[in-house]
């Protein structure tokens, strides 16, 4: 696991009292797909640059060809565009780095699992189910409804699960 | 049975491993193989608009929605084999031998792109109001957990449909007419979609798989999109559809119910059409099925 990779979900230039003000309102954009999970949690937000009135906000896409970009962008602007000092928002999807399951924030991984029953792939050792806890996850289908995750059975528990992968 | 309606009615959870009634086991079995096959179903005609879809934006958003509907499938029928009364294989050869049930909206044809703007607009809208009360206190584990997935993506969908009705509300005379002719096709087959007035012993509802009637939710569908199409100027195709001055609660006409019963015996405008494309791609694809079978039962090299 690339430890840089964590950094990237926190701002990496802080001191700028601008630029915490932009954190933070993107920290209340949710996920189109896990209403309550942040973008900024889920590793998307990967450097925001504020000079004057004018905002650049870089996000990585989970997969390139993500469906949900373009509402992705639409809601960061909307969230941006109410702070006062902010006239000239520009966001740009970035395809490097590229997104992997590690930039999800750990506490992003609880509330995914627990809400959505959705376990994400942990690098290195195997992957528990997000319901019983078991190492126990077999894959069934690469492909589940959304092509970030594949659809798994826990032996244990026998709950289907999809992962983030 | 009784100490198990008891359970239910506490808020008790029923998990695949745990004993259940017979009856209770077909009620949800039958529950979600319908979910399941209408998922499919929708997924294989959302399909079709892929390559008619105008703009790259929203050919990517019908992939995603064909993707989604597919992997829906994918699960639920995963999650209905795990009780034991039909196996996927029977499932799907049922549906395609015209045995199996899928929702009603899917026995129409989708003629022109407004009408997927339609289908995304209102269908979904309505699958959703569903959903969400099926979610909220559904008394089977697995399901209750997909479908908080579901409705999620469910959400997502309904955002592109009211960004593509803006699209046409906002468009050209041209554009408008489409899209009120289009609702004049879908408006009542959404009604449908709820099912008919739930009867007072409905099992459903006793075993909390559904949580509300079907009058109910179609009622809030009603009251909120009513209200929504005629601020777009658009109008319903219900001359008796009334808006209480005092209240401000819309009714409707009486609702004919022999459309719905002809979809429910697989006899829809679009029925047999849909059935059949749906079972030449299963044969279509049978090789493939086929070589992901010899490839797992090969030993290792």
């Amino acid at each position: 696991m690339n430890p840089r990779s964590v950094l990237h979900n926190r701002p990496r230039t802080v001191g700028l009292d601008g630029q915490n003000e932009v954190w933070a309102a993107l920290r209340g954009v949710d996920d189109p797909e896990y209403p309550g999970v942040s973008i900024v949690d889920l590793g998307l937000v990967e450097d925001v640059r504020v000079e004057g009135g004018r905002v650049d906000v870089d996000l990585v896409p989970t997969f390139s060809g993500c469906p949900a970009l373009a509402m992705i962008a639409a809601d960061v602007r909307a969230a941006i565009g109410v702070l006062d000092t902010v006239d000239d928002i520009e966001v740009r999807f970035v395809h490097s780095p590229v997104w992997t399951p590690e930039r999800i924030a750990p506490s992003a991984r609880e509330a995914i699992a627990e809400h959505f029953t959705v376990a994400v792939t942990t690098i290195g050792r195997p992957t528990p189910c997000p319901r019983c806890g078991a190492a126990a996850l077999v894959e069934e289908s690469m492909f589940g409804p959304v092509r970030c995750r594949s659809i798994h059975r826990c032996r244990s528990c026998g709950e289907r699960i999809e992962v983030i992968r | 049975m009784a100490e198990f309606e008891a359970f239910l009615d506490a808020g008790g959870i029923v998990e695949p491993v745990d004993d259940m009634p017979d009856e209770y086991r077909d009620q949800v079995f039958r529950f979600i193989e319908l979910h399941a096959n209408s998922e499919l179903m929708g997924g294989l005609t959302e399909r079709d608009w892929i390559p008619k879809a105008p703009g790259l934006r929203r050919k990517m958003a019908v992939l995603a929605k064909t993707q989604d509907e597919i992997g829906h499938a994918h699960l639920l029928y995963m999650v209905a084999a795990d009780l034991a009364v039909k196996s996927r294989t029977e499932m799907l050869e049922d549906l395609f031998a015209n045995r199996g049930r899928f929702h009603n909206v899917f026995h129409y044809q989708a003629v022109t792109w407004a009408d997927q703007v339609a289908i995304a607009y209102l269908v979904d809208a309505g699958a959703l109001i569903s959903q969400q009360a099926v979610f909220k206190n559904c008394s089977y584990g697995p399901y209750k957990r997909i479908l908080r997935r579901i409705v999620a993506e469910e959400g997502f969908h309904m955002r592109h449909g009211e960004e593509m009705l803006l699209v046409f509300a906002e468009g050209s005379t041209i554009q408008r007419e489409l899209f009120q002719a289009a609702l004049d096709r879908w408006w009542w087959p959404t009604l449908h979609m709820f099912g008919p007035p739930s009867r007072p012993d409905d099992a459903l509802l006793r075993w909390h798989i559904k949580s509300e009637r079907n009058e109910d939710l179609r009622d809030k569908f009603v009251q909120k999109y009513a209200t929504l199409l005629t601020g777009y100027g658009f109008v319903p195709p219900d001359p008796e559809l009334r808006r209480d001055p005092e209240t401000g609660r819309w009714t409707t006409g009486e609702i004919d119910w022999a459309p719905l019963k002809a979809t429910l015996e697989n006899l829809g405008p679009d029925s047999a059409r849909r059935v059949g494309d749906a079972a030449r791609h299963w044969a279509d694809t049978r090789w493939v099925r086929e070589a992901l079978e010899a490839v797992a039962e090969r030993p290792a090299a």
